[in-house]
């Protein structure tokens, strides 16, 4: 791009938005440096982000109060200071998948496993099926879960991949955290419930490679250990009321005209809503729902000089 | 206004040729994609169908930026008495094709292409690359017709560059 463009104001067209783990643990995010990564192929973010595909509605706000101080008679302002820092950002996302859902919704994201014969009826899926070990061999596209077990697995279903519920409280969910346990549970599958590390199976293999599973995309948590498991997901379910917050990293990016780009990057970002919808206009006189969202900017410290920030706005030049 | 119509032009017409490499016309003599301007060719009172004509209508600058905007409405016109050995039987499905090759190639991304000058080609000379991109908006369908045996469509897509030095 020649410096004459550079002048212009970036003429975006659609936003695309990415997520990454924030350790809830220890609290740390994911980095994005726009430095070494801003310019990456938007089909291609680099790990660990994953692609949220296109939002819509894209508004960030900035709560920060800057205040006058003043002094002498008459009051003259002297300096100011900030006394609050606060960013919220807004958007719906354009498709629907556990992903989206999970950070739309902003709790705990249930993912409807497959229930064993008559079950109890719940609200967020009853008893479910004997989970399928792993075996060694596995990665984060192929599962390996041995010949018998692959014929009870279908191309096209979606698969959770975690570890069993060992009666622990805190964080769980490989990849990223799914929920935080109060007090311990009885449900062995309950991490699985909750784990955001799924994927759809995009083949079954035969001959040689019976057994393998391989999924459409990479588990979010990488290679699965062989204490994971395998259970089959017929849907996902949240819940209005749930007391979990959900964080992430978030990263959106604007791409203009002259090949620029603007990136925001929020290391941590959490709800501000409840669970809902958008409604838009759609052809033929019908409604889309789209999963909306406005989240809460958490803060990192900036270890360049220090500073406690809440969102980076990078402007990479085409 | 020039270089950024032929630009989009040469994107076009690249895009469809890649899309229906079988979409070709023989225009002067020369076999070529299917894509053409109508101002850039011999006035002629017949539409040659199976293929994209392109006209440039109106256009709306903006002038409060550092370099002048332009948006400029570019019309496609296509049409179609479906295929011989099916008898014009099938002319719903070839405007349909028509259809689809125009929405992959305007859609594809990215919906922006460098600005070329082609000036120098009537020399001999190969385009020049300029500073900045022409961009795109999405394409619009405007109602099918008939006109006896032949089905016909226009679209239109808005094209945007900024004018360079020079360029006014």
């Amino acid at each position: 791009m020649g410096t004459v463009s550079e002048t212009m104001s970036p003429v975006l067209g659609r936003v695309r938005a990415y997520f990454a783990p924030v350790n809830r643990g220890s609290e740390m995010p994911t980095i994005f440096d726009p430095a070494q990564s801003g310019g990456f192929a938007l089909d291609a973010p680099p790990a660990p982000w994953v692609d949220l595909g296109w939002i819509d509605g894209f508004v960030r706000k900035c709560g920060t109060k800057v205040v006058a101080l003043r002094s002498g008679a008459p009051a003259t302002t002297q300096m100011q200071v900030r006394t609050e820092i606060e960013a919220t950002v807004a958007f719906a996302f354009e498709s629907w998948g556990k992903a989206q859902l999970a950070l739309a919704a902003g709790t705990q994201q249930m993912n409807l496993l497959k229930t064993v014969t008559g079950a109890t009826a719940e609200g967020s899926g009853g008893v479910a099926i004997a989970a399928t070990a792993l075996l060694t061999g596995s990665t984060a596209n192929v599962l390996q879960v041995g010949s018998t077990a692959a014929a009870g697995f279908a191309v096209g279903e979606i698969v959770a991949v975690d570890v069993d519920y060992a009666a622990t409280t805190g964080f769980v969910g490989s990849g990223l955290s799914g929920a935080y346990v109060k007090s311990a549970l009885t449900d062995v599958d309950y991490v699985r419930r909750v784990t955001l590390n799924v994927g759809r199976i995009a083949a079954i293999g035969t001959g040689t490679a019976a057994g393998a599973l391989t999924l459409e995309c990479p588990l979010l948590a990488g290679v699965p250990t062989t204490s994971m498991k395998v259970s089959g997901v017929v849907g996902f379910c949240d819940r209005e009321g749930s007391s979990f917050f959900q964080e992430w990293s978030g990263l959106f990016v604007g791409e203009g005209q002259q090949g620029e780009r603007v990136v925001w990057f929020y290391p941590r970002l959490q709800t501000t809503a409840g669970v809902t919808e958008d409604v838009a206009a759609s052809l033929g006189g019908l409604e889309k729902a789209r999963l909306a969202g406005s989240f809460r900017a958490l803060p990192v410290v900036d270890p360049v000089d220090g500073e406690t920030v809440v969102c980076f706005r990078s402007y990479v030049a085409g | 206004m020039q270089n950024a119509k032929d630009t989009f032009y040469e994107v076009l017409r690249g895009r469809v040729a890649a899309v229906n490499p079988d979409r070709t016309i023989v225009l002067r003599g020369v076999v070529r994609p299917g894509v053409l301007v109508t101002e850039n060719e011999l006035v002629s009172s017949v539409n040659l169908p199976d293929c994209f004509r392109l006209s440039w209508t109106a256009v709306k600058t903006d002038t409060h930026g550092t370099m002048p905007a332009l948006a400029m409405q570019c019309e496609i016109a296509y049409e179609t008495a479906g295929t011989a050995v099916n008898a014009g039987m099938d002319r719903g499905r070839c405007l349909g094709a028509m259809d689809g090759e125009l929405l992959a190639a305007i859609g594809a991304v990215p919906q922006s292409s460098l600005k070329s000058n082609y000036a120098g080609l009537e020399f001999g000379a190969a385009a020049v690359a300029m500073k900045t991109n022409i961009w795109w908006g999405d394409v619009v369908f405007g109602e099918m017709k008939v006109d006896d045996d032949r089905l016909s469509r226009t679209a239109t897509v808005e094209v945007m560059s900024y004018e360079e030095a020079g360029e006014l």
